[in-house]
């Protein structure tokens, strides 16, 4: 009996192996290796061309990176564009979300959905392009904020100046992500028990204090993790600032962390150097999803 | 009295500012859309007129075959196809496979494996590009379908996502299928497998939305213009917008659509799966 018991758990267990071993495989060769291997090539001197092996450096990659003004122009360029991005999309995403929750029709809220969610769907390349033309001096990127302002016939620049061409990406980003926001913090002011409005309506309390006392509170995890969730995603910004830049806007406002990689690894051929700044990038991330794993163990809403 | 006319006012702001916003996020797509039909003068005309007149079909043309007349577009297009729905395809069976492994069968190191594939997700693309084109070019795999798919034929999130949801699937149904003499791979395929309806839309959409909206690998892994895809076309065109804004629209509209018809077919399991955190290579 006992035999049989033990024979079976093995079968189980070669199964399991079974099923789950090509995947190890395949995440150690595309996943582990390459992040192992952009360590140890960081420490090199790594160039693609060059025929003499690569030599060793130490850290003399990451000393140049952080003495240099193009690096830290791309740490400021990324940080500035995580910020102005996540901070307008999670304010404005919140504020529509809790708009619709206060629908009373589901087919109305149900519409409103799935319009914001519209510009999510089409690819960030199609998003980049709609902009880069709508940006034009003449275009409608001009023509609505003249007509916002009543200041007809300004050219703001959407493409040539520096602090413009920054907040362009911003906009298109904005744009294109607000939707998927939403969808978020529906799904997370859902969750909400009607209950507690109702609890708090008897009490006498006004909407205007049901957001600020229940909503909001009982809202912080989501909005936490959204907003790590926001980060993220702006921290590895690729495709609008190349687009943009291949469009000719200036690169020095948006070049990203990303596209400098790119540049410095791939048009460059600087592989070593390259691979100290995406260790650089990792490190930024690997803090934001660790923040966001403590933040969702630590504030868990239990209803 | 007083009541009744604050809630009317709130109710009014609430609802210009959901119009607002509606009119901003769908102008952008009808400007997409009518732009495609007009010459490069009426693009810029100001004000913008939102009705194509004489609507002016030759962009289409111009997208198609090129400027070059070289229909290099069809090919792209193609390629990007191919490629996402391949890559859907392999993450839903492999992402499946793997998820059912560790949700159904106990063995050691069940758990050490289920935290090294998550920790996967925590390595951002944009982190591991430079050694995975050198992978790439080491496997000779610079240029071709094999290297455009191969390092995307699974992710860590499909591989999670398929293992939540397994774990709640009832291991009688299992068992049952073993005594009536189902092997593991026929019970996986028949029993398994098409009960993960939801998570095989969501997941298979993901993924496809991944590739079909990939810009960076493409533009390290492919060299030659027939191996390019739509992402990398649309680039090109960004470099000589100045004169053809119009076709750089159709190229867009073109590219969008297949993304439009899957949203308007199953928009519930785009807005499902966002609900969730999405695939490290999105």
């Amino acid at each position: 009996m006992k035999r049989k018991y033990i024979g079976i758990e093995r079968k189980e267990a070669r199964w399991g192996f079974a099923f789950t071993v090509p995947a190890i495989l395949f995440f150690s060769l595309f996943s582990f290796y390459p992040i192992l291997n952009a360590l140890y090539t960081s420490m090199f001197d790594k160039r693609v061309l060059s025929l003499a092996a690569p030599k060793f450096m130490g850290f003399g990659n990451y000393s140049y990176i952080f003495t240099s003004p193009d690096f830290w122009n791309s740490i400021r360029a990324t940080f500035v564009f995580t910020l102005g991005t996540f901070l307008p999309i999670v304010i404005f995403s919140l504020m529509l979300a809790v708009f619709m929750v206060n629908l009373k029709s589901n087919k109305v809220r149900g519409f409103f959905q799935i319009a914001y969610y519209t510009p999510a769907v089409i690819s960030s390349v199609v998003a980049a392009a709609i902009w880069l033309i709508m940006f034009d001096p003449r275009g409608l990127g001009n023509q609505w904020l003249n007509a916002l302002l009543r200041t007809p016939g300004v050219d703001r620049k959407w493409l040539a100046d520096a602090t413009m061409v920054q907040v362009s990406t911003m906009v298109v980003y904005f744009w294109k992500y607000i939707g998927y926001f939403v969808v978020l913090f529906i799904t997370g002011l859902s969750a909400i028990p009607p209950a507690i409005y109702e609890a708090a309506t008897i009490d006498g309390s006004s909407k205007w204090q049901a957001f600020w006392r229940i909503t909001l509170p009982l809202l912080k995890p989501t909005v936490v993790l959204v907003s790590i969730m926001a980060m993220l995603q702006c921290l590895k910004t690729f495709s609008t600032q190349y687009l943009f830049v291949q469009g000719g806007a200036p690169r020095a406002p948006i070049n990203v962390i990303t596209l400098n990689i790119y540049t410095t690894g791939i048009r460059n051929q600087r592989i070593g150097r390259a691979s100290a700044m995406s260790i650089v990038l990792f490190l930024i991330m690997l803090l934001f999803t660790w923040m966001q794993f403590r933040f969702s163990k630590s504030e868990e809403v239990e209803y | 009295m007083m009541r009744f006319k604050r809630f009317s006012l709130s109710t009014v702001l609430i609802w210009a500012a959901l119009l607002l916003v509606l009119v901003f996020t769908l102008a952008p797509l009808l400007f997409m859309l009518t732009s495609s039909f007009m010459t490069s003068r009426q693009i810029v005309r100001m004000p913008y007129s939102w009705i194509p007149d004489p609507l002016y079909s030759a962009n289409y043309l111009k997208a198609l075959a090129g400027n070059d007349g070289s229909w290099i577009f069809l090919r792209n297009l193609f390629n990007s196809l191919f490629v996402s729905i391949t890559v859907a395809i392999t993450t839903v069976l492999i992402a499946s496979i793997t998820g059912y492994g560790i949700a159904k069968f106990n063995f050691r190191g069940r758990n050490f494996i289920f935290m090294l594939i998550m920790a996967t997700m925590m390595i951002p693309f944009e982190a591991i590009m430079i050694p995975l084109y050198m992978v790439a070019t080491g496997l000779k795999m610079q240029d071709s379908y094999a290297g455009l798919i191969i390092p995307f034929l699974v992710s860590a999130f499909g591989v999670f996502q398929m293992r939540q949801y397994l774990t709640t699937f009832p291991s009688e149904y299992l068992d049952a299928s073993r005594v009536d003499g189902l092997g593991e791979f026929g019970i996986f395929w028949r029993i398994v497998f098409p009960n993960c309806a939801p998570v095989i839309a969501t997941l298979g959409i993901l993924s496809f939305r991944g590739q079909w909206d990939n810009l960076l690998w493409p533009l390290l892994v492919t060299q030659t213009e027939k191996m390019k895809t739509i992402p990398l076309y649309i680039s090109k065109f960004a470099e000589e917008k100045l004169t053809d804004e119009g076709a750089m629209m159709a190229v867009a509209v073109i590219a969008s659509l297949p993304m439009f018809i899957l949203f308007g077919a199953l928009s519930k399991y785009f807005i499902g799966g966002s609900a969730v955190y999405e695939s490290r290579k999105g």
